[in-house]
């Protein structure tokens, strides 16, 4: 065990900064039903991987750039009330996935794993990001504590936190940025496949067993903290892929919340 | 004679191309009660929007208290039309009334807030629902709540949309037993229309149009039957305008 703490000491670190994200953003994503443009930016964010590994520079950077230029263009999208949204978020999402495929095919003499991007690996996770993600946690807590209220007014009612004069627009939008950020926070930890995955299921979770939001945002984290440390000891007990461990812990509570529901 | 309160000067709007609303001129003076028929499509929901200024017109002017509508928001209480409440969310009833409340640049609640939200639940007899999940409350406890929050800010002027869709009888009646002792501007859009006639100053008829029924329970109210049904009023209405 102690060997496995050692070994895991940068980790745990980054399952607890990822926590503190899950349990800012992931019910906010739920309650504004946002979890398909989410998927959208996550997968898309590919394409800022493949350009920033072609022109050699920062692939926090790069995935950054691409991520908050296609949260911009969905909150524009969606706040227009755009014909055929999900089309689009739809094709945003695929065509992301093949400018990062094609741009790491033109790349020359590249052999790095791929797959580390795409389904992360929380083992290998580099002291900055660590660092990024501090920087993102932060900004997540001075959103959500500036704008809870209006956040809980505009998931509810749309049209009447507007006629209270709830920013609805600036709120959407900040918030798609933001989760652009937790999403790119999350890829070598993660990796763009499987973090929906976790951004939704604690909160999901929480959503049934909390009374009221606050609990939702504190049981989330508790949760997201859980299922991280079960998967890794899970990966290290069995010697298999943390990052699939840990979606595999997810998802067996997920069904287990489902039948609790039932019952 | 008192002021006016809501002027809607040769209003039209139209979704993409398509005309909703045309031509129309309106006066609503201070104090007055309003209701608002006329079928589904007609454009009764849009037309509440443009005077709360959730839509800008796209030809003509809504002016509240001579200003533009869209700067005017903080002095309506609002029920937006039950459809698009998102009930899975967490909240209890206190936290959806307190919404009544917000600002543009207020973003705590203070303890001002939170008495007037005891003082508006117990005029409307709702203070045991406020510790309660709303998604867990029935259609007309729901409809309640959100008068509630109608009710929070102290409005000037009270619009509401469809407020007693879900509600049973008993407490339809009570709601509009509330409006009247409300001594403010209230707007109401209804299908109710027996129980709303009951001290209302002027019918709208809405379908793209507008045509106003002044005095509407002398006019229409039917001595032997007691009541009237709402499709007999759209024919009246709908014969008037023909003529008109």
């Amino acid at each position: 065990m102690g060997e496995m703490l050692t070994l895991f000491s940068d980790s745990f670190v980054a399952a607890a900064l990822l926590s503190i994200a899950i349990a800012l953003i992931g019910p906010l994503m739920l309650i504004n039903r946002t979890g398909y443009l989410a998927a959208s930016i996550a997968h898309g964010s590919y394409g800022g991987v493949g350009i920033a590994i072609y022109l050699g520079i920062s692939v926090l950077a790069g995935a950054t750039a691409f991520a908050l230029a296609l949260a911009l263009l969905l909150a524009f999208l969606s706040q227009r009330g755009a014909k055929h949204l999900e089309v689009l978020i739809g094709v945003l999402w695929a065509l992301g996935m093949s400018i990062g495929i094609i741009f790491i095919d033109l790349t020359p003499g590249y052999h790095s794993d791929l797959m580390a991007y795409l389904f992360g690996n929380i083992l290998l996770v580099p002291k900055s990001d660590l660092v990024y993600m501090l920087i993102v946690d932060g900004l997540l807590l001075l959103f959500v504590w500036r704008y809870y209220h209006h956040l809980l007014a505009m998931a509810y009612d749309r049209e009447f936190a507007m006629a209270r004069g709830v920013r609805v627009g600036l709120l959407h939008t900040l918030l798609l940025v933001l989760m652009a950020l937790t999403i790119v926070m999350s890829i070598r930890s993660i990796g763009l496949i499987l973090v929906i995955a976790l951004f939704s299921v604690p909160p999901f979770i929480a959503e049934r067993l909390a009374k009221d939001f606050r609990q939702t945002i504190i049981l989330s984290g508790i949760l997201a903290f859980v299922v991280m440390v079960a998967g890794l000891v899970v990966a290290y007990t069995l010697d298999v892929s943390a990052t699939a461990a840990i979606i595999i812990v997810a998802s067996v509570l997920f069904f287990l919340s489902l039948i609790k529901g039932r019952s | 004679m008192p002021s006016p309160a809501i002027e809607v000067r040769n209003l039209s709007f139209a979704y993409d191309k398509e005309l909703v609303l045309q031509n129309i001129d309106l006066t609503i003076y201070e104090g007055e009660y309003i209701a608002i028929i006329g079928p589904n499509g007609g454009g009764k929901s849009t037309f509440l929007k443009l005077l709360v200024g959730l839509l800008e017109p796209t030809e003509g002017q809504v002016l509240v208290y001579g200003r533009p509508a869209s700067r005017m928001r903080h002095i309506f209480g609002y029920l937006p039309q039950n459809i698009n409440f998102n009930l899975d969310i967490p909240l209890l009833a206190r936290e959806v009334i307190l919404q009544g409340r917000l600002q543009s640049f207020k973003f705590r609640y203070t303890q001002e807030d939170i008495q007037k939200v005891e003082e508006v639940a117990k005029r409307l007899g709702i203070e045991e629902l406020l510790e309660r999940k709303i998604g867990t409350l029935s259609g007309g406890q729901r409809q309640r709540v959100l008068l509630a929050r109608a009710l929070v800010s102290e409005p000037k002027i009270l619009i509401l949309d469809e407020p007693t869709a879900s509600v049973d009888i008993k407490a339809q009646k009570e709601i509009y037993r509330l409006l009247q002792e409300l001594g403010i501007t209230k707007i109401v859009v209804s299908h109710d229309i027996n129980i709303i006639l009951e001290g209302v100053h002027k019918v709208l008829y809405i379908n793209r149009t507008l045509i106003v029924h002044d005095n509407p329970t002398l006019h229409i109210h039917k001595e032997n039957e007691g009541h009237f049904c709402e499709m007999e009023l759209f024919e009246e209405l709908a014969k008037r305008c023909d003529h008109g």
